[in-house]
């Protein structure tokens, strides 16, 4: 029959792209562990120095990773920091107060940001900073504090949009009830929609944190160095670990060098895949299982 | 009466502040296209617009045309794509339709996690796994080229167009193909027939917007593609692309024409990127006006 | 006899205290100081730069040095338009750039770039004008300098590199560079490359060179720190730190470890050869 032959042939390759993508990925995470768990000791990130101290930041840390962790923890932070208020505002508005022509076009421009590769966003810092050092301050350029308003930039759209659907997603009915009875739209919003939403503008903001974590090209050009020491200033270079990751692959000088660039990769996968699986479950309703028992 | 008066004008200052927001938001997109354009501007009076994206790059010979890093950005995205279009649509079908129910859950829950893995961790091991692998089997180049870019960038973008497409296909009205399987279509027939005829707009959508993160991708083509500014004339050539060229050019110095070609980079990856964009949400609310 | 024994204890008590103070003495013109050092630059300089930092960073807390690369343009920019407060190249800066940014410029060592092979590289020793043709893409498999019969991959370093710019006007005499080249960004990464492909031929700088790489004999001349030193490998260069106008006391009591002792002996372990 003709459709067994087209059946099977269909059959062939359903079930081998999924293997394909399934081993792919595999592959890779495993190629990781395999090479970094021999590098998984506290000099990793301490290097040499006395892992207490070090800690606790009394002794600099010259061949260890701990600088570049503080420095991923500093900037997903100032990020955050920036991207939150102001992603929540535009969400806000954007579901409870947009209409027609106006909210089309917002959404459009979103959509474009959203899109922007990452590296013209660090293209961008950059060129600001120039004009900055050059018009405002000579103590402006790449640093900390512009490598995270730019991946504020980065992440603000995503943001936006679950704000947004959040909102938008809640039932009519709880939308309208403390309307009817007689509360204005902002204590409806501060008091109703808002931390029903909650939920999902926490997995938002997870998946933010997450997306800010492992970018490169941004940092890259706004303020990310090999050498630097723990981040002390808001107007200094720093290390970040994907950096790390980036430069030790292009010029290990040992192979020592490169064992830790594969140690990085672990950390830096398991903040990444850890945190997405908190927003996961979250999206699940596993914390308020947690915390609310149902 | 008091408390609503109170009531509408907190409303009107809160609704202010919240319209401050969205604007500077909205105007940030601008604000980049803007700077963009602004900083090739001396590129774009030196030469006429069209000689920047037709020449190529020989910045010794005065020549800063970046057609060979737009057909290098092509040809990976391009390459991606063919790669990862059959396979995530297989796979879609697996965790939609086809496979049994425990092993279709693992495979969707497991792309949702891969969707979390770094970019950079792909381009690592990449240059260490890939390029090797490339180079003793192929014989042909250092083994970073536009092939084991192709092959990493392909499995990177594969988990956003599997989920893309779940959701495509999951949105097919069940009537419809219960109404094709009591016309005796098998499940190849309802397939082919049905599911992705019906789910065409949203497939289309997740297609683009895969080729949109190819193409703006810098880790992967950086670290594995050799950054050779030549048109790509074969699969197993270095080559660079747009976002490559920003990367390694911007150390360069700020007032050269040098540096300004990787604005003109820049203003090339917006403009695809606005297009791509705008096309996808012309789909999306197509797709939202045909919903039954 | 006693006093003689005695003296001559105190005398070599005292020449080993003051040995003591002189062996700390170029660091301790960091004492008391605190602030931030900025460099960027060329990639040659790195690893002196990063052992110098390590000494003072260890000694004195509140001084942090960052070190960042680029390349020897754009160091030069980026210290002429004063985002960082030491620009390090591996050329000299033109006059033009000097003019313009009013750079003082501070020489602490002499480098050689060599050509250098993957060790299981039977090739070992080139004539310039093989080197040219190579570089040039005329020259396209090992075979045809007297090697294995393998497609020969050429990397090259970008556009900012002074590493680059040295090579391009003293070994390739200003000739073309195969478009087709794999771009590195610097010395370490050109490094890494070449050690980790057998047909692979680059070049970097002669302090960058250990078991990983093989140096190409360049007309007879093999490089090596003494043939750079006696002049005999002709394609050397200056390592060179510039500031823009005097620099500050913090930056100058770190320009002037370089030519103290331990900064010497630091730069001499990293295979250069510091100024007289």
């Amino acid at each position: 029959m003709k459709t067994t032959g087209r059946f099977f042939v269909l059959n062939i390759w359903v079930v081998g792209s999924a293997l394909a993508v399934v081993s792919g990925a595999g592959v890779v995470i495993g190629f990781v562990i395999w090479r970094g768990v021999p590098a998984l000791r506290p000099s990793l990130l301490f290097g040499s120095a006395p892992p207490w101290k070090a800690f606790w930041g009394h002794v600099p840390v010259f061949d260890g990773l701990w600088p570049a962790v503080l420095g991923t923890v500093s900037v997903v932070l100032l990020a955050v920091g920036f991207a939150v208020p102001l992603g929540l505002a535009a969400g806000i508005y954007l579901a409870e107060f947009a209409r027609g022509r106006t909210k089309q076009m917002l959404s459009v421009a979103f959509d474009i940001l959203a899109g922007i590769p990452s590296i013209v966003i660090g293209l961008f810092g950059f060129s600001l900073s120039l004009s900055l050092h050059r018009f405002v301050s000579p103590r402006i350029g790449p640093c900390l504090l512009l490598s995270g308003f730019c991946l504020g930039v980065l992440v603000l759209p995503y943001l936006i949009r679950a704000v947004q659907s959040a909102l938008e997603g809640l039932p009519l009915s709880l939308r309208l009830t403390a309307l009817s009875l007689g509360a204005h739209r902002i204590q409806n919003l501060r008091y109703v929609l808002l931390p029903s939403s909650l939920n999902a503008i926490a997995t938002g903001v997870i998946l933010a944190i997450g997306r800010c974590a492992e970018d490169t090209a941004v940092i890259l050009l706004t303020g990310a160095v090999a050498l630097a020491g723990k981040p002390r200033s808001l107007l200094e270079n720093f290390e970040a670990l994907p950096f790390y990751i980036y430069y030790v692959s292009s010029q290990y000088t040992s192979a020592e060098e490169l064992q830790r660039g594969f140690g990085a990769a672990i950390i830096l996968l398991t903040i990444s895949l850890g945190l997405y699986l908190i927003a996961l479950s979250i999206r699940h309703g596993i914390g308020r299982r947690v915390f609310y028992g149902r | 009466m008091k408390r609503r008066v109170d009531g509408l004008r907190s409303e009107k200052a809160v609704r202010m502040a919240l319209a401050t927001a969205v604007v500077t938001a909205a105007a940030l997109t601008g604000a980049i296209f803007l700077y963009m354009l602004v900083l090739a501007f001396p590129l774009f009076a030196h030469g006429h617009v069209f000689r920047v994206l037709i020449q190529d790059w020989a910045p010794l010979q005065g020549r800063y045309g970046i057609r060979p890093m737009i057909g290098a950005s092509l040809a990976l995205s391009f390459g991606a794509l063919a790669l990862a279009i059959p396979v995530s649509l297989g796979c879609a079908a697996f965790v939609s339709i086809w496979g049994r129910p425990k092993p279709a859950l693992f495979v969707r829950r497991f792309v949702q996690t891969m969707t979390g893995i770094p970019t950079v961790v792909y381009g690592f091991v990449g240059a260490f796994l890939v390029v090797p692998v490339v180079r003793d089997v192929f014989q042909a180049g250092s083994g970073r080229c536009l092939f084991s870019a192709i092959l990493v960038l392909s499995l990177m973008i594969s988990p956003t167009m599997v989920l893309f497409f779940i959701d495509a296909m999951e949105s097919v009205p069940k009537a419809y193909v219960l109404a094709a399987s009591a016309l005796g279509a098998g499940p190849a027939e309802k397939f082919l027939w049905v599911i992705l005829p019906c789910a065409r707009a949203g497939l289309i959508t997740g297609v683009l917007l895969a080729f949109g993160r190819a193409f703006g991708d810098t880790l992967i083509s950086l670290m594995l593609a050799g950054n050779a500014a030549v048109f790509p004339s074969s699969l197993f050539h270095s080559v660079r692309t747009l976002t490559a060229h920003i990367a390694l050019v911007i150390a360069a110095d700020f007032q050269s024409l040098e540096f300004a070609s990787i604005f003109a980079c820049g203003v090339v990856l917006y403009a695809v990127n606005a297009a791509i964009a705008l096309v996808a949400w012309n789909l999306r609310s197509r797709l939202l006006e045909n919903r039954p | 006899m006693k006093r003689k024994t005695w003296f001559l204890a105190m005398l070599c008590m005292a020449v080993c205290f003051s040995a003591g103070s002189v062996f700390a003495g170029a660091y301790d013109a960091f004492q008391g100081k605190e602030g931030t050092i900025k460099i960027s630059g060329g990639t040659a300089h790195i690893p002196v730069m990063q052992a110098l930092a390590k000494e003072i960073m260890t000694r004195h807390p509140g001084i942090r040095i960052t070190v960042a690369g680029g390349g020897s343009g754009v160091g030069i920019k980026q210290v002429g338009e004063g985002l960082v407060d030491i620009g390090n190249s591996g050329r000299k800066p033109t006059d033009e750039e000097i003019a313009a940014y009013n750079l003082k410029v501070h020489q602490w060592a002499l480098d050689g770039v060599a050509v250098v092979v993957h060790p299981q590289n039977p090739v070992k020793s080139l004539s310039l004008q093989q080197v040219q043709a190579i570089f040039a893409g005329t020259a396209t498999n090992w075979k045809d300098v007297g090697g294995p019969d393998k497609v020969i991959h050429v990397f090259t370093r970008d556009e900012a590199s002074g590493t680059r710019e040295v090579f391009w006007k003293k070994a390739l005499k200003k000739g073309p560079v195969t478009a087709t080249a794999d771009v590195v960004p610097s010395n370490g990464a050109m490094k890494t490359a070449v050690a980790t492909d057998p047909a692979a031929i680059g070049y970097m700088s002669v302090g960058h060179i250990d078991a990983s790489v093989a140096p190409v004999t360049l007309d007879g001349v093999k490089p090596s720190v003494e043939t750079v030193r006696n002049g005999t490998y002709a394609v050397s260069r200056g390592l060179y730190s510039n500031t823009k106008g005097e620099p500050s006391p913090l930056v100058k009591a770190f320009l002037d470890t370089l030519y103290s002792p331990e900064g010497r002996a630091i730069i001499e372990r990293q295979g250069f050869i510091p100024v007289p």
